[in-house]
């Protein structure tokens, strides 16, 4: 029988060192939502296909991992972890008072393209805050964010943040067909000037004009805020905006918050204030989330909800994680085996191990073979340090 | 801090484009005029490190955020697609995307399923789901206007520049497809982490392109 050496494309075995940046973040994130009172909740790794069609969030069809039943039914590997929660809480946790507090620390899967250098499932640790709307519900979201990425040991990074409502008011604002607006929203997601200048061209004249050739550009610190409301005039968006980072600053927030109202992705999905977590090193965004208050409902339950995800595996790889060497190895003679164990428990993790061998010659060649520096001698003589 | 921002250029004919562009800006390209052995090309008086790449390379780089900037055209865009910021068009490297068939033949006159030949199969796809019309698509690597010479498709989805090889060859441009130049593009999260950097390179690029125009 061949046996196959290699993993699917878009698959890796993780050793040592990845394995250690994955789950010194997972722990870090883990530790930090359950002390601000979130519960963890498991679902399946694999759903039906129609619950993630249901949800609203457009994952594309061919992204999706599809397995079929054994009736026939098609059945996808969880892509991601958002639409699985709100299932569940619209549904087995009916009767828990709001706000929920849920937290997650589960694998998404999401085939890419092949040869893209993308993996096919991603881990992901996030929350999701359901039935609290308002101000300080998407503050608490936003200074959790923050401090998710920085208790993971990132030291640059910025949260930045947008809001559904405002493109969706100059939209709103414009006398565009739907196919228009869509081109519209992907120029502007995009940062594409030179399309957004040719699809504006013809309306000119329009009250939204000058506020939307802009949004590509709004992006930065506060005085974003205030050029979109010279442009587009005040709106409840870029308020509810200024207000929380007039309370994130003062809680110390304000040097890792910045804002890009051109963030306009997924605008079917989400409702309100959206966010995405740059850090340096990464190519990608390493956090995302946002308000989608709609989302409940297409599971039968009407209830606001607010949350987001870290790529953990994005973080870890822009941290600078040492691995453990080996330094002691431990030869012990009868009757010593508490005492060994208690040397090697009592070390750093991975600094020293036990010797399964018979004869003092063949641990030294171990310990050579190794590369550890010292080994231990342990018997009824007492204890010795020998050099290798 | 000022970083160091590092652009892939596309080699051939964009990256002569883009170095006259940029020694307009006042760039001291001369580094990557005169590259010897090395692969990354700083240029002195700016703080710009420049690498070459083929088309799609370009884009892979920058996607994966290995550069911050890219140099490409928009034919291998909008075959190649991605997640990336398309900021700028340059201007240059200006041609077209076009549907060529056999002088004389009539393409749309038929109920049978046309087969065409191109190097871009995706923007081919794209372009005859806009017309709600199933063909099928063949991808070839070389020479496209062979395939209807020979018969093997009915029509080809190439670049065009003059329509010169078109017509030797016996074909014809019908209908355009899409238009193509030389397109400045920027990591999404360099666009963030080095704002500042990023648009005071963007607003030479731009007042340049101005003055030009």
């Amino acid at each position: 029988m061949n046996i196959h050496i290699n993993t699917p494309e878009g698959t890796r075995d993780r050793l040592f060192s990845e394995c250690l940046e994955r789950r010194q973040v997972q722990s870090a994130l883990v530790e930090l939502f359950r002390r601000r009172g979130y519960t963890e909740v498991i679902t399946p790794e694999v759903e039906f296909y129609d619950l993630f069609v249901q949800s609203g969030n457009p994952i594309p069809q061919e992204a999706m991992l599809k397995i079929i039943d054994r009736s026939g039914k098609i059945m996808v590997m969880r892509p991601d972890c958002t639409a699985p929660i709100a299932r569940v809480a619209a549904t087995k946790l009916k009767t828990l008072a709001f706000p929920q507090r849920l937290y997650y620390d589960q694998t998404v899967f999401r085939s890419g393209q092949a040869n893209q250098g993308g993996s096919s499932e991603i881990a992901q640790c996030g929350v999701e805050m359901i039935g609290a709307v308002g101000e300080k519900a998407d503050l608490e979201m936003v200074a959790m964010a923050v401090d998710s990425l920085r208790c993971c040991g990132l030291r640059q990074f910025h949260i930045e943040l947008g809001h559904a409502g405002f493109y969706r008011v100059l939209a709103g604002r414009m006398k565009m067909s739907l196919d228009e607006l869509e081109r519209l929203r992907e120029a502007i997601e995009g940062k594409n000037f030179a399309l957004l200048n040719d699809l504006l061209e013809p309306y000119r004249g329009e009250d939204a004009y000058a506020a939307l050739r802009r949004l590509p550009y709004l992006f930065g610190g506060m005085e974003v805020l205030d050029e979109a409301q010279a442009l587009a005039g005040a709106c409840d968006s870029l308020d509810h905006l200024r207000r929380l980072y007039g309370e994130l600053s003062s809680a110390g927030y304000g040097d890792c918050v910045r804002f890009d109202l051109g963030l306009v992705h997924q605008l079917d999905y989400y409702t309100g204030m959206v966010f995405r977590g740059y850090a340096e090193g990464a190519g990608a965004p390493v956090l995302s989330g946002g308000r989608y208050d709609g989302l409940m409902e297409q599971f039968g339950r009407k209830a606001e909800a607010t949350g987001f995800a870290v790529d953990v595996d994005a973080v870890g790889a822009c941290l600078t994680i040492k691995t453990p060497s080996l330094e002691t190895v431990i030869h012990y003679g009868p009757g010593m085996l508490s005492q060994a164990l208690a040397v090697v428990d009592s070390r750093p993790a991975g600094s020293c191990e036990l010797s399964p061998c018979r004869t003092l010659d063949s641990t030294m060649n171990l310990a050579r073979e190794k590369g550890a520096v010292r080994v231990l001698l342990l018997d009824s003589e007492g204890e010795r340090w020998l050099t290798v | 801090m000022s970083e160091r921002l590092r652009i892939a250029l596309t080699k051939g004919r964009l990256q002569d484009k883009s170095l006259e562009l940029f020694e307009s800006m006042g760039l001291d390209c001369s580094p990557v005029r005169n590259p010897g052995r090395r692969l990354i090309h700083a240029i002195p008086n700016y703080p710009l490190d420049a690498v070459l790449a083929k088309a799609s390379d370009v884009i892979t780089y920058v996607e994966h955020g290995a550069c911050d900037l890219g140099v490409v055209g928009k034919d291998t865009i909008l075959e190649k697609g991605g997640a990336f910021y398309e900021v700028l068009d340059l201007d240059f490297g200006c041609c077209r995307f076009a549907l060529a068939v056999k002088k004389g033949s009539d393409f749309y006159g038929t109920y049978k399923t046309r087969r065409i030949a191109s190097k871009y199969p995706n923007v081919t796809r794209a372009f005859f789901e806009g017309k709600g019309m199933d063909v099928d698509i063949i991808k070839i690597e070389g020479s496209v206007e062979l395939a209807p010479i020979l018969d093997l498709a009915d029509g080809i989805v190439d670049i065009v520049e003059t329509g010169a090889t078109l017509k030797e060859n016996g074909l014809e441009p019908i209908e355009d497809v899409a238009q193509v130049s030389a397109r400045l593009i920027v990591n999404t999260a360099s666009m963030k982490l080095y704002k500042s950097e990023i648009t005071d390179f963007l607003f030479r690029v731009e007042r340049k392109l101005g003055e030009q125009a």
